[in-house]
């Protein structure tokens, strides 16, 4: 934790791909924003290269990927693997949308800390990343 | 609680409280209170004939024909796309071996965006969740084998794609020996509102009502079985929006293709009668058919007064369902089964035209096989178990849904006032009004469920440990389909005679350019194996936009 | 707490030009945490000679998408880009949602562009001392120029005057009332005038209210006369753009303007001059509240003026007599 004034969580959120369902996404942004976050919302068809740099540029803690068409299997090691090769050790990554249950395992495998599946509740998501940001 | 039945455990001080549980909320699912009971004050009958009327009967708010389902059932359809067109293909006879009255295959999210195949951005996603039709040989795989004089296709394509789908659809069926006349289906033909779906960057608004029209146009005049768009008000409501929106947006990006068509020197009643609609059904059983009926009534007034028609078929409102796929969630899954249930019964209340049932997992993955065809028997179920189809518009006449129908006009009518102060559909859409329109409710609808004054069973009441396996199994995209997609995408680019194709780009060119419709050249440049990201891209250079939506690649025809 | 030699390492690495270092460092200044001093003390030789320009209208009116087409103009010109997009923070949880971003992600792949979103934190509108710092660090960095796109318009707006070189306001058609409102004090916030959405109705009437406006204004010999510039910053097409080059030359003569008349010296001297009240006031109150901490003296005042038995002036005139042992005025 950072001593000075109170930290502010800062917390960037995007979709992936060419996917555009962005409804969750920017419900999620709006969330977190009531929640007292600071959110980059990044929106939609954001490559990997993308999210990452702006991830450094903004020096978030935490990063949200809206996932919903299946995409989530083949973007996710990429981004771990951009966020690794930019020495963002210390984010934390978290995803939302629509995975079967048995994702939910291989995707933290891959290096996502939280996976939140449609229907959770903005108390569940708001207070794992506000419990877990690193540093 | 799971699976613990020892008697000491149950709190009987809860057993006490369920046992005097009243129901939390007395609104509807848009939010609007209702009384305990209704009774003649609510509906008073003496405009019946002017309001309500019998089935088939002007202004149809009881149905559009006299007899509905005793004429003919409603069309079965269960939306297909996966993988290679090949894979699609198969899953398709699969349907229809089953009892599908309706084929319908759905885009991926390449030929959604008009990209192909071998379009650097769609490496990663092509078939993962619909089918990439990138040349005309795609269109032939898809539907070998299939009489298209006697199936009726349902082409979800991808709306900013349409007008290259209807091209190298016609264009195959020519080629097979098929008369365009006799063609049977619909295609989506919405791009407007595909805006709204994620496809901005294909479907810049003067483009979308220019291809939608041309669409319409030619099928009008050639297709005349076809049902040339059907306008998805269901995709707006999956944003999170209430059912009166819903109808009000819907129609409002309807008149902007009907304004076009008349402009374009069609009469109403020349192309109407072909114009079709793609409604939600939601979890509110009496305010989603009074949305329906509300919804007839509305169109049948707003054809016959604002656009003058005068055959009944052009007041028609002709519409297909598909369940609420956001209703679903992923929490203790096989409930998702009740909910399209209940869904698909309330379509069929309303006097469905087409269904579409959701396959319980939906919001974890494709359809699996299995789940597809429950889907399916969901519908035969209701089709052939339960009764509702002796009866028109069985609930016509209860005292709350003709005063809920009578409420849905009033609400529908409020938003179209508010679309009209706003300078009308095209400003709301330029200036991004229905943006924020669609961004604003969907925070409601997950305020509401995060203080629980929407009740969803398994996400914010009755919840469990969630489930480690989906019940029926994954539905996976073979990776290998999508990389052999892209590597016959990339050979067919190599082999093709280049001269032919140039001169059929320059024809779209020509054409688009003096304001012609681009079918036609469409056509010849999809046999001359043009591809989809070649042809869209030619008409959007000609419109001043990149050839590429996603500005990454340019015209090789420059 | 990171170790000095940490930081200085991080602060060399800025100077070469280190986005991660830029990044952590602007976080810390953010953050005002314990080291900043020591940051900015450190970084400070290496600042002032890029050029600032700020951009500020209401929201809505395109500031962000005649940023992203002035990055772009200043790109070709062979020059490095720092933005800094200052969007408010909720009143109501502190939270804030910045998507401003979005509108300038063509040139996220470009390593001569560093963009970063602040929260206004509190600074309703305004800038807070922290925007003067990250541009201190983005100086550092070594970016040419650096574009400050605030929200707000008109009297609120002015503590952009302050750090700007060359300051830009955006206006739309229709907020004619607004303008007549501006009258007095536009000369003193805008440079150049932006007349965004000029492709509106209405925007020619609004283009003669705002050329009125700063015709009536009364200019010193040589002094630099503010212009409108109609632009459209939003198309799918190159040529629904409009004025876009012309603003990009405005801002350039503007600047040789500052130049050539040794204007700079003066804009230099008043970002200086706001820089060190700023400075002044944030350490001066940390440091007297530091010195009340644990005494229960603060509370004691507070409750005291919402009593009615005292008054902030009073409190800080007694505080200041005991802890800064200040002289009596006569």
């Amino acid at each position: 934790m950072i001593k000075g004034k109170k930290k502010k969580i800062k917390a960037l959120v995007t979709k992936v791909g060419l996917d555009g369902h962005d409804r969750g996404a920017k419900v999620v942004a709006s969330m977190l924003k009531e929640a007292g976050m600071e959110v980059i919302y990044l929106g939609m068809y954001q490559m990997p290269e993308n999210i990452v740099k702006a991830a450094l540029d903004e020096d978030v803690d935490v990063i949200g990927l809206s996932y919903l068409s299946g995409e989530h299997l083949i973007f996710t090691p990429l981004i771990v693997e951009e966020m690794k090769k930019n020495g963002l050790d210390n984010v934390l990554l978290v995803a939302g949308g629509t995975f079967p249950a048995e994702d939910i395992p291989i995707m933290e495998e891959m290096g996502i800390d939280k996976v939140f599946r449609a229907g959770s509740l903005t108390e569940s998501f708001v207070e794992y990343i506000r419990d877990n940001v690193k540093e | 609680m799971t699976g613990k039945n020892n008697a000491s455990e149950v709190n009987w001080d809860d057993y006490l409280k369920a046992y005097y549980e009243k129901p939390s909320s007395f609104k509807s699912w848009s939010g609007y209170d209702v009384k305990e009971i209704y009774t003649p004050e609510d509906s008073p009958d003496e405009k019946y004939e002017e309001k309500i009327a019998d089935a088939g009967e002007y202004p149809f708010t009881r149905g559009i024909h006299a007899n509905m389902f005793r004429g003919r059932l409603w069309t079965k359809r269960e939306v297909v796309g996966i993988g290679s067109p090949a894979d699609t293909h198969e899953r398709l006879q699969y349907l229809v071996e089953q009892g599908g009255s309706g084929l319908n295959t759905i885009a991926d999210v390449t030929y959604e965006m008009g990209l192909d195949a071998d379009h650097p951005w769609a490496v990663n996603e092509v078939g993962l969740t619909g089918v990439n039709i990138t040349s005309i040989k795609d269109m032939e795989t898809l539907t070998k084998d299939i009489p298209l004089d006697k199936v009726s296709w349902s082409l979800i394509t991808a709306s900013t794609a349409a007008s290259v789908t209807m091209a190298q659809y016609i264009a195959v069926a020519e080629d097979a020996g098929y008369q365009p006349a006799a063609l049977r289906g619909s295609v989506q033909n919405d791009p407007i509102h595909f805006r709204y779906c994620g496809f901005r960057p294909a479907s810049p608004l003067d483009l979308s009502i220019k291809l939608g029209s041309d669409v319409m146009e030619y099928c009008t005049r050639n297709l005349p079985k076809w049902y040339y768009t059907t306008v998805n008000m269901y995709d707006l409501r999956e944003q999170g929006i209430t059912a009166p929106q819903e109808v009000a947006f819907g129609f409002g990006i309807a008149m902007c293709y009907i304004d076009e068509l008349i402009r374009r020197g069609l009469n109403i009643d020349e192309f109407a009668p072909r114009f079709t609609f793609y409604v939600s059904c939601h979890m509110d059983i009496f305010e989603e058919v009074a949305k329906i009926r509300a919804a007839r009534r509305m169109w049948a007034k707003l054809m016959k007064e604002k656009y003058g028609a005068k055959d009944p078929r052009s007041m028609h409102f002709r519409f297909a369902v598909h369940t609420a796929g956001c209703s679903l969630i992923p929490q203790q899954p096989l409930n998702n089964i009740v909910r399209v249930a209940y869904e698909g019964l309330t379509a069929v209340l309303a006097g469905v035209q087409s269904l579409h049932c959701c396959s319980y997992d939906e919001p974890m993955c494709l359809p699996s096989e299995k789940a597809h065809l429950q889907a399916l028997r969901t519908q035969q179920i209701l089709a052939y178990e339960t009764g509702v189809t002796n009866v028109a518009d069985p609930l016509g006449g209860s005292y709350y849904v003709e005063s809920l129908t009578d409420k849905m006009e009033e609400e529908v009518l409020k938003v179209m006032k508010r679309v009209e102060d706003v300078g009308g559909m095209e400003e709301a859409i330029r200036t991004e009004w229905l943006d924020h329109e669609l961004e604003s409710e969907a925070v409601e609808r997950q305020k509401e469920l995060d203080d629980g004054s929407k009740l969803v069973v398994g996400l914010n009441i009755f919840k469990e440990e969630e489930e480690k396996e989906t019940p029926m199994g994954v539905q996976r995209v073979s990776p290998q389909s999508a990389k052999q997609q892209i590597e016959e995408v990339k050979e067919l680019k190599r082999t093709r005679d280049m001269s032919k194709v140039r001169d059929a780009i320059k024809r779209i060119r020509d054409e688009a350019g003096e304001g012609k419709n681009t079918i036609p050249p469409m056509m010849e440049a999809s046999r001359a194996f043009a591809t989809t990201g070649e042809m869209l891209g030619t008409i959007r250079q000609v419109f001043g936009y990149s050839y590429d939506p996603m500005e990454i690649i340019e015209s090789p025809f420059d | 707490m990171k170790k000095s030699k940490d930081i200085d390492e991080m602060i060399q690495q800025l100077f070469a030009g280190n986005r991660r270092a830029a990044s952590r460092l602007i976080t810390r200044v953010e953050n005002e945490t314990e080291d900043h001093h020591e940051i900015m003390k450190k970084i400070y030789p290496r600042t002032g000679q890029a050029t600032i320009v700020g951009i500020t209208g209401s929201g809505g009116a395109g500031k962000s998408t005649l940023t992203d087409h002035l990055i772009q103009k200043f790109r070709e010109q062979g020059k490095t880009v720092g933005v800094i997009v200052v969007d408010p923070s909720s009143p109501f949880s502190g939270g804030a949602l910045l998507g401003d971003r979005i509108r300038l992600q063509r040139h996220f792949l470009d390593d001569g562009v560093y963009i970063r979103s602040l929260a206004s934190r509190g600074c309703l509108g305004g800038l807070s001392s922290a925007t003067y710092n990250v541009i201190r660090i983005l100086e550092a960095m070594g970016m040419d120029i650096i574009i400050v796109e605030t929200l707000g318009a008109g009297q609120d707006e002015i503590d952009i005057i302050h750090i700007a070189n060359t300051c830009i306001l955006v206006a739309t058609p229709g907020m004619g009332d607004d303008i007549q409102a501006m009258k007095a004090g536009i000369m003193e916030i805008a440079d150049i005038i932006a007349l965004n959405k000029s492709d509106l109705e209405g925007a020619n009437r609004s283009l003669r209210q705002l050329q009125t406006a700063l015709s009536v204004a009364s200019l010193e010999e040589g002094q630099w006369a503010p212009r409108v510039i109609p632009t459209v910053s939003i198309g799918s097409r190159p040529e629904d753009l409009k004025g876009i080059d012309e603003l990009a030359s405005a801002i350039t003569e503007h600047q040789e303007y500052l130049h050539t008349t040794r204007s700079i010296d003066k804009v230099k001297f008043e970002r200086v001059e706001e820089e060190l009240g700023l400075v002044f006031k944030d350490e001066l109150q940390r440091l007297i509240f530091k010195g009340l901490r644990g005494t229960g003296k603060k509370r004691k005042y507070i409750n005291s003026i919402i009593e009615g038995k005292n008054d902030p002036y009073s409190v800080v005139e007694e505080i200041l007599n005991t802890y800064l042992i200040r002289k009596k005025k006569k």
